[in-house]
């Protein structure tokens, strides 16, 4: 009887050492996309700090849910936004207008590039429809019809999202080098 | 494809691979150039994408979930904790209530009815008042008048309570008569009753008195005669 209680708690153990395993890979793989993509979902890096860390934990407490490994990118995504509308459920935050705020914080290294700089900022500065398909596209390489799977929005949506999103960096964009050209001549 | 369409579709994917826009790119030269443009410019985006990862997040990622499967762990055996104790606690309740239970004493008494079966088979004495009422005395109470028929004048012990027990020859047949002394962790119930005898219980000043006769057997005169005769000194 001992001996078939010590093959039982030998199995859980060992399950429960692939399941570490299982998480901790899920970490490393994916905490840097999904940390930036937090980020970019409400430019805050203490917040998206905050939301990543739930989303993980959440992650962990389903993982025996997640049976296909391709799709844990999505899964986690999935999880995250379901974090961040709980997070505007709980108080309804003050959006801060993205012209009075440098997204990029102080610490960045100071050859950061002017023009990566610029794009960042002008990056915070697309609502958020239009910047979440981006951040989709760009930093997981997601389809137009994963973006719209991931969204719930239809493909024609996104693409069309994806075209304005794209085109308002590039007129902004324009914009500014119309005007430093204008400063400098 | 015209420039319109063709700008649509490099915006919405510039890494598009359909083979109508990269025609359309062979063809056009403005439209390969603008294309370049757009991928140049998802390449930059890219790379303003790509800020500062928390140093050690993926080892908070994995700290925070070994805290969180600790506590939950802690939790799951308080949990068994509590259940244990709370049943404890509850027998323990429940057992202290049952042992400080008043006792009824209906049952003890008609236990004892077999006893006086023969109890009076071997104690044909006569029994006169000054003898019932010696005994009486510890309960502070005496009769007046002796109750006809008084065939036995005992003590005995109903569930480790001294009382009296009288078992009185009458026209409805044999009858017990218990003076139990008024106390608060007993009780006596109004009627009792097995296969063979019947009960009633009454409280009286400084006692309680249980006549049990057989079953059919009225009870009433006795009643009467005990209630009627029986003082309290105190």
């Amino acid at each position: 009887m001992f001996a078939r209680k010590k093959t039982e708690n030998a199995q859980v153990l060992s399950v429960m050492k692939a399941k570490h395993h299982r998480y901790e890979a899920l970490v490393k793989a994916f905490h840097t996309d999904i940390y930036r993509y937090a980020f970019w979902l409400v430019k805050d890096q203490s917040v998206a700090e905050d939301i990543v860390q739930e989303t993980f934990l959440r992650a962990w407490r389903s993982l025996d849910a997640l049976n296909d490994e391709k799709a844990a990118k999505s899964w986690l995504i999935t999880i995250l936004r379901r974090e961040n509308a709980r997070r505007f459920e709980r108080k309804q935050l003050e959006t801060v207008d993205i012209d009075d705020v440098s997204i990029q914080d102080e610490t960045q290294q100071a050859d950061d590039d002017v023009s990566n700089r610029e794009l960042q900022r002008l990056l915070g500065g697309l609502s958020i429809e239009y910047r979440e398909p981006l951040i989709l596209q760009i930093i997981f390489g997601f389809s137009g019809e994963e973006i719209a799977d991931q969204l719930g929005l239809n493909k024609n949506t996104v693409m069309t999202r994806l075209f304005r999103a794209r085109n308002q960096l590039k007129e902004a964009l324009e914009k500014q080098n119309e005007q430093r050209g204008r400063a400098n001549g | 494809m015209d420039e319109l369409e063709f700008r649509r579709r490099i915006y919405a994917d510039p890494e598009t691979t359909d083979s109508d826009v990269v025609e359309a790119a062979k063809e056009d030269e403005k439209k390969r150039h603008f294309w370049n443009e757009q991928k140049k410019l998802d390449q930059q985006l890219k790379q303003a994408l790509k800020v500062d990862v928390p140093d050690d997040l993926a080892n908070k990622l994995i700290w925070q979930q070994s805290v969180d499967e600790f506590t939950r762990y802690k939790r799951k055996n308080r949990w068994y904790m509590a259940m244990a104790a709370s049943v404890a606690f509850t027998i323990g309740i429940g057992l202290t209530m049952w042992y400080h239970q008043p006792l009824s004493l209906g049952g003890q008494a008609l236990a004892h009815m077999q006893y006086a079966k023969v109890e009076q088979a071997h104690s044909k004495l006569p029994v006169d008042l000054n003898m019932v009422n010696a005994k009486l005395a510890s309960f502070g109470a005496s009769f007046s008048d002796m109750i006809d028929g008084v065939e036995v004048a005992n003590y005995c012990h109903l569930s480790s309570i001294r009382s009296l027990h009288l078992i009185v020859n009458t026209p409805q047949g044999k009858m017990s008569v218990f003076v139990v002394p008024e106390r608060n962790d007993i009780s006596v119930p109004n009627e009792f009753s097995d296969s063979e005898f019947h009960g009633e219980g009454m409280s009286m000043e400084h006692a309680k008195i249980m006549i049990v006769g057989e079953k059919g057997a009225d009870l009433s005169e006795m009643k009467k005669a005990v209630t009627s005769r029986l003082q309290f000194s105190a």
